[in-house]
């Protein structure tokens, strides 16, 4: 028995040290050293609904039961709530009672940035040694990352415009020429046209990647403020980017009022 | 802003549709084994794939006809004469397209400037996009795909559209279908390719189509899950990229301009070949095998082309999607101003 836990002992004594150098060594790499990202990437959680802290509550239809109910769950705001100026903040429970009509997932529109990160769809990274780029499953919505000469936005966008670089491996990605259309999740926490958002990158280890944005919009916030959140890679055997064409399923509410009758 | 940019974008669309509906009826290509140029070598990632990364049009062949006028009979290639033609043609094009403002005596319509379209830089060589069969004809429909229902285009065929299901996939800004995102019209041909290990994204800016094909031998995902864009798996035959694509929906886009035309079935077998012939050229060529549709597989083939500045932009075509509100609503006036 002593024998035993002593071996124990000495195998995690090498283990242990060992286990904390390999894991930045251990990721996925491009020939140039660089971390390789590429792979179907999903957030857990239930941030699609509020990015904040928030409680179980019915859903809008009870004709869908459990189905149709809110999970509650933690938020990935740092530090506390979204610091609205109180305007906005009156903005933001406007548009949680007209979600229905007003959020542009409800629509099928794109879903911008940072929205499209943690959806409940996965997403399809592609890095090339040169850009990088991002399908996400809903809407087919995607977007090019210049890793190249900065470019500037030449006009707004829902997914706006991304010029990435690397500081030591992370992959930091600056986003300018958001049309301010987007919201963050479903329960009407919104931007501006105004706001810029710098993403951040980072594998933990072959099958976790962690992600923060920070978002500065000084139309409606008071300061900077940041959301952060791990992504899982989709380990399923079959695992692949599955297509989700939305806007068929959004017609009859868009214009079903137009339908011939 | 943006309002102006969607609305306009709605008509580009609409009048796109017009313009379709009637280069429809023309068609052509090569099928021969694809060479690069002498004294090139092909590029390499630096895994060791071949390098087809950048942003392709295939705008030179805009307007050479899908299917070739009966007598052209078996020549899949211009003549001297009527590629000099087809220069002065697209020269005398690019001077009016210089033109800020219409003459005062032009009747204006309603469509965006012709310089919003994109044009063709250099004459296609070909006389038909389709180039097998020989004769660079569509091969018959079935009996069965024959009897299929073909959504209209803009309306234009259809000026009282009971609902948004009288039209296409396209002007519903869901998909124009693989080879539809690919094939040229007026505008938007871009197709940016970008690779990385294990895998091949095309982005095609109209519709913002990702095709993303993993390139790892896995088979193709189970029959039970069908998409507009299929499933698709890629392997290299040499410096080409080979994509064989199934599993689609049945019923929804065909294989005109677009995406339109006799809708194909869910037995649809695409087997594209992208061969990059020089810095900026790839071969493109794929090979239509659908039982269900066609009484035997063809093929279209077509070059597309790099070109300095040319960049794909954000298409929000659903968000935008002007026309189709304006086309029911104006339908629902008219009929209600006739009972009046």
């Amino acid at each position: 028995m002593r024998r035993r836990f002593t071996t124990l002992i000495i195998v995690l004594g090498f283990a242990m040290p060992a286990l904390g150098q390999t894991q930045a060594s251990r990721i996925p790499r491009m020939p140039d050293g660089k971390p390789n990202l590429t792979g179907l990437w999903q957030a857990l959680g239930t941030a699609y609904w509020d990015i904040r802290d928030h409680s179980a509550q019915a859903g809008p239809f009870y004709q869908l039961g459990a189905i149709g109910a809110i999970p509650g769950g933690q938020g990935i705001v740092e530090n506390g709530d979204i610091p609205y100026k109180p305007e906005a903040a009156a903005k933001q429970k406007q548009n949680f009672t007209d979600r229905m009509k007003l959020d542009p997932e409800v629509k099928c529109y794109m879903p911008g940035v940072p929205r499209a990160t943690y959806m409940p769809y996965p997403f399809q990274i592609i890095q090339s040694q040169n850009d990088i780029a991002i399908a996400y499953e809903y809407a087919t919505s995607n977007r090019v990352i210049n890793m190249g000469k900065r470019r500037e936005a030449a006009v707004d966008t829902w997914m706006g415009t991304s010029n990435g670089h690397w500081e030591s491996d992370t992959l930091v990605v600056d986003v300018t020429g958001l049309n301010g259309q987007s919201w963050f999740d479903r329960s009407g926490n919104f931007m501006t046209e105004n706001v810029h958002i710098v993403e951040r990158y980072r594998l933990a280890d072959p099958d976790h990647m962690s992600y923060e944005a920070t978002i500065d919009d000084s139309a409606i916030f008071t300061r900077p403020w940041k959301i952060s959140l791990p992504l899982y890679r989709r380990k399923e055997q079959n695992a692949q980017l599955g297509e989700f064409k939305c806007v068929e399923f959004a017609e009859e509410l868009i214009y079903g009022h137009l339908r011939k009758r | 802003m943006n309002t102006r940019v969607f609305a306009s974008m709605g008509l580009l669309i609409s009048v796109t549709l017009l313009l379709e509906a009637r280069a429809q009826t023309l068609p052509a290509v090569s099928g021969k084994t694809v060479a690069a140029s002498k004294g090139w070598t092909a590029p390499k990632t630096p895994w060791g794939d071949p390098d087809l990364q950048g942003t392709w049009t295939s705008d030179d062949c805009i307007g050479t006809p899908m299917q070739r006028p009966a007598n052209i009979g078996e020549r899949l290639y211009l003549t001297e004469l009527e590629i000099a033609e087809r220069e002065t043609q697209l020269a005398r094009q690019t001077e009016n397209d210089k033109q800020e403002f219409l003459a005062a005596d032009t009747r204006a319509g309603v469509g965006p400037p012709p310089h919003w379209g994109e044009r063709a830089r250099r004459p296609c060589r070909q006389t038909s996009l389709v180039v097998d069969p020989p004769n660079g004809r569509i091969p018959d429909l079935t009996a069965e795909a024959r009897t299929r229902r073909i959504p209209e285009g803009a309306g234009n065929n259809n000026p009282r559209p009971a609902s948004w299901e009288d039209f296409s996939y396209y002007i519903r800004c869901i998909t124009r279908g693989v080879t539809g995102s690919i094939f040229p019209v007026i505008y938007g041909n871009g197709a940016q390719i970008i690779q990385a290990p294990g895998f091949v994204t095309i982005l095609h800016e109209m519709v913002h189509e990702a095709r993303v094909i993993p390139l790892d031998g896995s088979p193709h995902s189970s029959p039970n899950i069908r998409t507009y864009m299929g499933d698709a798996r890629g392997h290299w035959d040499g410096n080409t990229l080979v994509i064989e694509t199934t599993n689609f929906l049945g019923n929804k886009t065909g294989l005109g301009l677009n995406g339109g035309g006799t809708p194909t079935s869910d037995a649809l077998k695409l087997t594209e070949r992208y061969t990059r012939t020089d810095a900026n050229t790839i071969q493109y060529e794929v090979t239509i095998d659908d039982p269900k549709t066609y009484v035997r597989p063809w093929k279209v083939a077509f070059p597309i082309t790099q070109e300095p500045g040319y960049q794909n932009f954000e298409y929000a075509c659903h968000e935008g999607n002007y026309a189709m509100f304006d086309s029911l609503s104006g339908a629902r006036a008219e009929e209600k101003r006739e009972t009046r």
